[in-house]
């Protein structure tokens, strides 16, 4: 395996893919549709004034990415999700196998062509990103922070996508194959979370009275490959804000801050009912990094797979799979 | 074609070599004599074992599922000839292809490509062996030139060679007025001849063609056929399948049968369509009635001549030799009888193929 080769397959296909359907249309509808609804989303903020501090850019910053986040998840399978069994129906696969180029060439062109149009549509999304940032109101390291993951996140469901196009014989299944792997990573996570709960749940007697004590740190972990609770959680906190009242000094953190919430509440799992530390230490540990950990690990294993299915000669002709 | 670029780079001439290598005649190539490749292409394992062979596979079977397509295949393919592979659907050519082509492992059985192992290093087998399939797909939205550039780049062919390298090949497959227009707008046969020019960039010294006419018009049939003819007296051994028999009896030197994925039959071209072969020959005369009974007195106590009446007028007889074919002729000519036609119904190829069909029925 050579950069070279992966650098052919992905010029190769990238190009192919420039001059195939309406690109600079689609990208141009998402440019206008993604910002758009950042634009009016930044008005209603201001218009419902549900920022305490007079700052809307904190709640823009987090629904915004958190709409980001899932809108480009919901892209990117429709990027790689035929790559390799759309190149077998089409009979041009066979012959880049005959060359020189590797199994691996072929996956980690094709994946690095997939992955770069995904960071294109994230790209794309900056300006309503940024404009807190310009702002003021959230750090450049937050943003850095968040748009890193991000990327990272978009890679996985592009390898994971591409390894479905791999393993099935029709393009349509794997691509709704793809959209299946984002769903359960996005809402999946969540349901096993809440059906885990009173699984794992302890029921207490005393006397009469029965007690059901949920122990969400036993399940926390059905939580952590989320995308959403990733990204949340990797998201540096915000400065607490001091508020003074009646000369004492509270500190608090700022309202209205959609990813700091979801850290919070999942850190707060991760923690369980019994383990409040006493140091008035609100937050629990993280749990980002298990998570990114995770779909990282998920996102390799997927890469390994799909050059293993490109490895010839081969032996087990998977059915309805065309070799030439 | 270009006789100063292309094939000539490496000392070869392009032209002049069409119709003339016919069977026999053209049966010199020296695999190390093709060009400087013998060295580069082997990091030196077997490659002087490779011998005047550029495919040999031994008992190569493979099923799929509870269907046999190879039961025990044996076939060589020698450089400097066009071989042949004929047998009917289903008897496992493209199976067989796809083996030597390095993409389909064989459940038992041996195979080397320019002598090497296609098993065990797949990689050498690669680099010296070109493969059209029977189908293929081309990248639509690229240019003729920008395709082979790819692969050129796909095989790692030098970056100053490569621009030369394609403009020979379009020339050689007769797309050089093709240069610089898109895949899409080439017609089927186009595509098919810019699929072949893909299997020669790397020039590959074993040339594997699985139906390269489908869907090729006369004049780029017998194009193809003195493409095949000039590879060939190049040295490189080409392997051949398809279903048009008359066709292959003039591009092939080599006939390998094939039936039921088994070898049925290898001939040279020249034993089959010499003086020696048989076929069945059509005599057609003006009183069909005096034809029949004279053939029938003519044939009298000659076993395995059977006369078959088709066409009103017309009777195949055979399978005879050419000169049984003449003493028949005089025959019926001393029987008085008004022959207006004697000639082979069928080539050599076909009665041959027919013959090892005959049992499927």
């Amino acid at each position: 395996m050579t950069t070279r080769g992966a650098g052919l397959v992905a010029r190769q296909e990238i190009r192919t893919r420039l001059r195939t359907g309406r690109w600079k249309t689609l990208l141009a509808v998402w440019f206008v549709i993604v910002n758009g609804l950042g634009l009016l989303f930044r008005f209603a903020l201001e218009a419902g004034g549900t920022s305490d501090f007079g700052s809307e850019g904190v709640p823009m910053f987090g629904g915004v990415l958190l709409g980001v986040l899932v809108l480009t998840l919901l892209v990117t399978p429709a990027l790689s999700g035929q790559s390799i069994n759309g190149d077998r129906e089409r009979g041009t696969l066979a012959a880049l196998q005959v060359t020189r180029l590797t199994p691996g060439d072929i996956a980690l062109g094709k994946f690095a062509a997939a992955w770069g149009t995904g960071l294109l549509t994230l790209l794309l999304t900056l300006p309503c990103v940024l404009w807190p940032v310009l702002e003021g109101a959230v750090g450049a390291g937050r943003a850095a922070v968040v748009l890193a993951v991000m990327a990272l996140l978009i890679g996985v469901v592009c390898a994971v996508s591409l390894a479905w196009s791999a393993l099935v014989a029709r393009s349509v299944t794997s691509v709704l194959l793809s959209y299946v792997t984002v769903f359960a990573l996005l809402v999946g996570t969540p349901l096993l979370f809440l059906i885990g709960l009173p699984l794992t749940a302890e029921h207490r007697r005393s006397g009469t009275y029965e007690d059901t004590v949920d122990h969400s740190e036993r399940v926390w972990w059905l939580l952590a490959p989320n995308p959403v609770v990733v990204l949340a959680d990797a998201a540096p906190r915000l400065p607490k804000r001091r508020i003074v009242v009646d000369d004492q000094v509270y500190e608090r953190a700022p309202e209205s801050d959609p990813l700091g919430d979801i850290s919070r509440e999942v850190r707060d799992a991760r923690r369980g009912p019994y383990n409040i530390s006493s140091s008035g230490e609100p937050d629990g540990a993280s749990v980002w990094p298990y998570g990114l950990l995770f779909d990282l690990a998920l996102g390799a294993g997927a890469l390994r797979l799909t050059a293993a299915r490109l490895r010839t000669p081969l032996y087990r002709v998977p059915r309805g799979v065309r070799v030439a | 074609m270009a006789g100063d670029d292309g094939w000539a780079a490496d000392g070869r001439a392009g032209d002049g070599r069409a119709g003339d290598g016919r069977a026999g005649d053209a049966q010199v190539g020296v695999p190390g004599a093709v060009d400087g490749r013998a060295g580069d292409a082997s990091a030196g394992d077997d490659w002087a074992a490779g011998g005047e062979f550029g495919v040999e596979a031994y008992g190569v079977t493979r099923s799929f599922g509870p269907v046999q397509a190879l039961g025990g295949l044996d076939i060589t393919v020698p450089y400097g000839q066009v071989t042949a592979l004929v047998g009917p659907n289903g008897a496992g050519k493209t199976t067989l292809l796809l083996i030597l082509a390095t993409l389909l492992k064989p459940d038992s059985g041996t195979v080397r490509i320019a002598g090497h192992d296609a098993l065990m290093y797949p990689a050498r087998a690669r680099d010296a062996l070109g493969w059209m399939p029977d189908t293929f797909g081309v990248y639509d939205q690229l240019t003729v030139d920008e395709y082979l550039a790819f692969f050129a780049d796909a095989y790692e062919l030098p970056k100053d060679e490569a621009p030369r390298r394609i403009r020979a090949l379009l020339s050689l497959v007769h797309l050089e007025d093709k240069l610089g227009q898109p895949v899409h707008a080439l017609s089927r046969g186009q595509k098919q001849r810019l699929g072949l020019a893909r299997a020669l960039v790397h020039r590959p010294r074993v040339l594997l063609l699985d139906e390269p006419a489908s869907g090729l018009d006369p004049r780029s049939r017998i194009e193809l056929r003195d493409l095949l003819r000039s590879l060939a007296a190049d040295g490189v051994a080409v392997l051949v399948s398809s279903h048009i028999l008359s066709e292959l009896e003039e591009i092939a030197d080599r006939v390998v049968l094939v039936d039921r994925g088994r070898t049925a039959g290898d001939h040279a071209m020249a034993d089959l369509a010499g003086a020696a072969a048989r076929a069945r020959w059509r005599v057609r005369s003006l009183d069909p009635d005096g034809l029949a009974a004279a053939l029938a007195a003519a044939l009298d106590g000659r076993t395995g001549l059977e006369p078959a009446a088709d066409l009103p007028g017309t009777v195949e007889v055979g399978p005879l030799t050419e000169a049984e074919a003449a003493g028949l002729l005089a025959e019926l000519v001393a029987r008085k009888v008004p022959v207006c036609g004697l000639a082979p119904a069928g080539s050599a190829l076909e009665s041959a193929y027919l013959a090892m069909t005959e049992s499927r029925r």
